[in-house]
């Protein structure tokens, strides 16, 4: 009975399913869905974001409440992905998540020489993984409201402070970092974003250092970049790349090939103003295209993440910005057109809508071949009262200088854009997406900021960390039940730099061709895996596999599906 | 018969001499401005629709369409340069004022979300001194109809109402014109707002009473919870351009 019962319903579903596959339609699929595990993992630990002292104390760490960055990486090769997760505040250690390999984590940041960088001049705002000496051990790059942190992967479980030899001696307020290699020569360069100009804010001489328009600012941080020169050393090429002038308040910096030319060009997300579009003209500069490409703006870009979502063989961004009750910016979710130019679809996506965003990631978290996106908001949830009417009077009276710390008022006790639910927008491979947080178990009002993308426990689902300002971490376990097949691959570079940080993987199966780029730490306060993950739906073969590393070699493999696969530059499928 | 037909040439002549200079200069900018703007010379427009209100600063028709062929010229800026200007010279113009305050309200749209707050600001500013140097229907129309477009958390609403009732009792003590339909629209979206829900249905209900035809009433009281937030609430989209053309205060 109960067999027959079971058949009988198996029939309905099926029934049910029928019509809208023959539709050609992307029927509900399997929901997708995440188990919260951090205190069981370990891995719960509370952010702290910097506090201040004297009278400007509330209003600094108002407008510096982020810092809550996680970088994720195989530190020891072990073969499963670790976890650095920073802390902001004065005195307050880093953690280096060790990944057991039973999704319980163990902290070693102490052991392993990571944890400081929170000293009284200094915050950490972010980090990532990269092997800047191609040696095959993650090293790890700390971004900091200060100098940066260049930690050497000794290979013993310990990490050297190399910074002072590194040439990574300038000063910045450092917000975002990526690593990649923009002049193709096998070596990753650096990316920083920074927010302030250069003024040390723990120890403020002048007040006026805010910004001095809220919707067109011009006196930010800008970017750094920073060349790897093979011998351990990192040399400013900022001015000599082109990317000299830049005075916006950088908040995210994000890379890809977006014109198809085998170069990694950039887009830069910044604050109180418009966001830049550099291509890479291949001879260790870039240009602007981002009147052509994007147009101006005037949003409150908070973040880069580049993927393809629909599939089409060029890369798309997405920008998370400022849409609340008073404020109604919409995040960009920029289709790349190929020619170009780019068009913000966020609107017709389903996209637009994320609260005060800050970081997004795009990850097949169902396998279906088509790229899902998870976001998270909110800036600070505290007491029932609203900051956003006292700032009226700020941002309204004639004359008053918005720059000048002084004269904004005190945060207090209020709340502002906070209590904000988290989206997860499933693709629904129809060139829209619906936000299905709540059923996935993610929709969680904490002051999100971070978002770190892995298989924790490879067992090909992409498991995901999401860091909150002074709150605890969450893990998210994907237990999506009936997720399609899929392949992990990790590729190692040899004439191209090891971490193959820019090479593109191209995979034909099941009708769909799908593309990705190996990012150094897309994505606002987050840098997530280097494994590229590829859900495949019901397809039970791979047509075709090509790799174009970014030494421009191209290359053909044929790889297993439901496993992580390593491969070497120029040799296939390598065991590891 | 010639008696009448001097006394006719009399009265003209008259009226010739007693009318300002300045006001027939004005008309004549005036039609060369309308001239221009026919033939898609914007910037000729705006140069002689300038002169017309520089020569007559409260007559509204020249500063309304001024301000609409600057929208179609796409020059944002211009009219506040103008207005701002004209108001140093003039800074008892209830009409100046009102206008600067639209002048405001048209580069809304275009303007970043920070800057749009601040150019809302301004332009209730330049609304409220219109109204205190002339309390008109327009003015308190449009004040209250501004107040409406602030998100609930500036606690503006409530203003907006009351500025809305006095241009109720205003409209009811006159004669009825097509454009008092705003009101009732306008009014009763204050009190949705205000969370006076009945409240607002009943004015949607007599507006409905008084211009039985109008499709934004209709649509408001056919609409319940959510589908009449969004309803409302896409009114109250600082993208969307509204419509600040004041033509038809004098075509109805």
């Amino acid at each position: 009975m109960g067999k027959l019962k079971k058949i009988l319903s198996c029939v309905f579903v099926f029934a049910l399913l029928l019509p809208v596959d023959l539709l050609g339609i992307q029927s509900a699929g399997p929901g997708i869905r995440f188990e919260e595990i951090g205190q069981k993992a370990g891995v719960r630990v509370v952010h702290h974001t910097r506090q201040y002292h004297g009278k400007n104390a509330e209003v600094l760490h108002m407008f510096t409440a982020g810092g809550a960055a996680v970088a994720v990486g195989d530190y020891d090769g072990d073969g499963f992905e670790d976890l650095f997760v920073a802390d902001s505040d004065a005195g307050k250690p880093n953690h280096l998540f060790h990944n057991n390999g039973d999704m319980t984590f163990t902290d070693v940041a102490v052991q392993a020489g990571v944890a400081g960088g929170n000293d009284p001049n200094s915050i950490v705002a972010d980090a990532v993984w990269f092997d800047y000496d191609n040696d095959g051990k993650p090293d790890l790059l700390v971004g900091r409201f200060g100098t940066p942190i260049l930690y050497h992967n000794e290979g013993n479980g310990k990490f050297k402070d190399v910074s002072a030899t590194s040439g990574l001696n300038k000063f910045g307020n450092t917000i975002a970092v990526i690593a990649f290699d923009y002049d193709n020569d096998g070596y990753l360069d650096l990316l920083f974003g920074n927010y302030f100009k250069p003024v040390n804010l723990l120890d403020l001489k002048d007040p006026h250092v805010l910004p001095n328009n809220l919707d067109a600012a011009t006196n930010g941080g800008g970017v750094t970049l920073w060349r790897n020169t093979g011998k351990g050393t990192f040399e400013d090429v900022t001015e000599k790349a082109g990317l000299g002038k830049l005075s916006g308040w950088t908040l995210d910096v994000g890379h890809g090939d977006f014109n198809n030319d085998g170069l990694q060009d950039i887009y830069l997300a910044c604050d109180y103003g418009t966001d830049h579009v550099f291509l890479n003209n291949g001879d260790g500069t870039f240009r602007e295209v981002t009147e052509k490409a994007t147009g101006w703006d005037t949003k409150k870009g908070m973040n880069v993440d580049v993927a393809d979502y629909d599939n089409d063989g060029w890369l798309d961004v997405y920008v998370t910005n400022i849409t609340d009750e008073y404020m109604k910016e919409c995040n960009m979710l920029w289709h790349n057109n190929g020619d170009g130019t780019f068009t913000d679809v966020s609107k017709e996506t389903g996209t637009c809508d994320s609260g005060w965003g800050w970081a997004a990631k795009f990850g097949d978290f169902d396998n279906d071949g088509w790229q899902d996106l998870f976001v998270v908001n909110g800036l600070r949830s505290a007491g029932p009262e609203s900051y956003v009417p006292l700032m009226l009077p700020v941002i309204t009276t004639p004359g008053l200088d918005i720059t000048d710390v002084n004269n904004w008022p005190n945060i207090g006790n209020r709340t502002w854009s906070g209590y904000q639910k988290k989206r997860l927008f499933r693709n629904l491979g129809n060139g829209t997406f619906a936000d299905v947080a709540k059923d996935a178990g993610v929709d969680n009002t904490f002051d999100g900021r971070g978002i770190g993308i892995g298989d924790f426990n490879n067992d090909g689902r992409l498991d995901m960390v999401q860091t909150n300002a002074d709150q605890p971490l969450l893990l998210f376990k994907n237990v999506t039940q009936n997720a399609g097949n899929w392949i992990e691959l990790k590729l190692i570079g040899v004439k191209s730099n090891r971490d193959a940080i820019g090479a593109r993987i191209r995979v034909v199966a099941g009708g769909i061709t799908q593309i990705r780029e190996i990012d150094g730490g897309n994505g606002y306060a987050g840098s997530s895996s280097k494994r590229a993950h590829f859900g495949l739906g019901k397809a039970t073969r791979i047509d075709r596999l090509e790799i174009k590393w970014p030494s421009g070699r191209n290359e053909v493999v044929t790889v297993p599906i439901n496993r992580i696969t390593s491969i070497k530059e120029g040799q296939g499928v390598v065991i590891r | 018969m010639n008696k009448k037909i001097y006394s006719i040439c009399f009265a003209l002549w008259l009226l010739f001499c007693l009318f300002p200079q300045s006001v027939q200069a004005s008309e004549a900018d005036y039609r060369q401005g309308i001239k221009a703007l026919t033939e898609n010379k914007y910037q000729e427009a705006l140069y002689y629709f300038e002169q017309a209100i520089s020569g007559d600063p409260d007559n509204a028709r020249y500063a309304n369409d001024y301000r609409q062929a600057a929208l179609k010229a796409k020059d944002f800026e211009r009219p506040l340069q103008f207005f701002q200007k004209a108001l140093a010279e003039h800074p008892n113009s209830a009409n100046l004022h009102l206008n600067f305050g639209f002048a405001h309200v048209d580069k809304i749209p275009v303007a970043g979300s920070i800057t749009q707050v601040i150019l809302a600001n301004d332009a209730l500013t330049e609304f409220t001194k219109a109204i205190e140097i002339q309390p008109t229907w327009i003015g308190y129309y449009t004040r209250g109809e501004s107040y409406l477009f602030w998100p609930k958390i500036f606690n503006r609403a409530s203003m907006g109402v009351a500025d809305l009732e006095k241009a109720m009792e205003m409209q009811k003590k006159g004669p009825r014109h097509s454009y008092h339909v705003k009101v009732y629209i306008a009014l009763g979206d204050g009190y949705w707002k205000t969370d006076q829900l009945e409240k607002a249905k009943a004015m949607w209900q007599a507006g409905l009473k008084e211009f039985p035809d109008n499709a934004s009433l209709k649509g408001r009281i056919s609409l319940q919870g959510d589908e009449l937030k969004n309803l409302i609430e896409a009114g109250f989209d600082p993208a969307k351009r509204v419509n600040t053309d004041l033509s038809e205060l004098w075509e109805n």
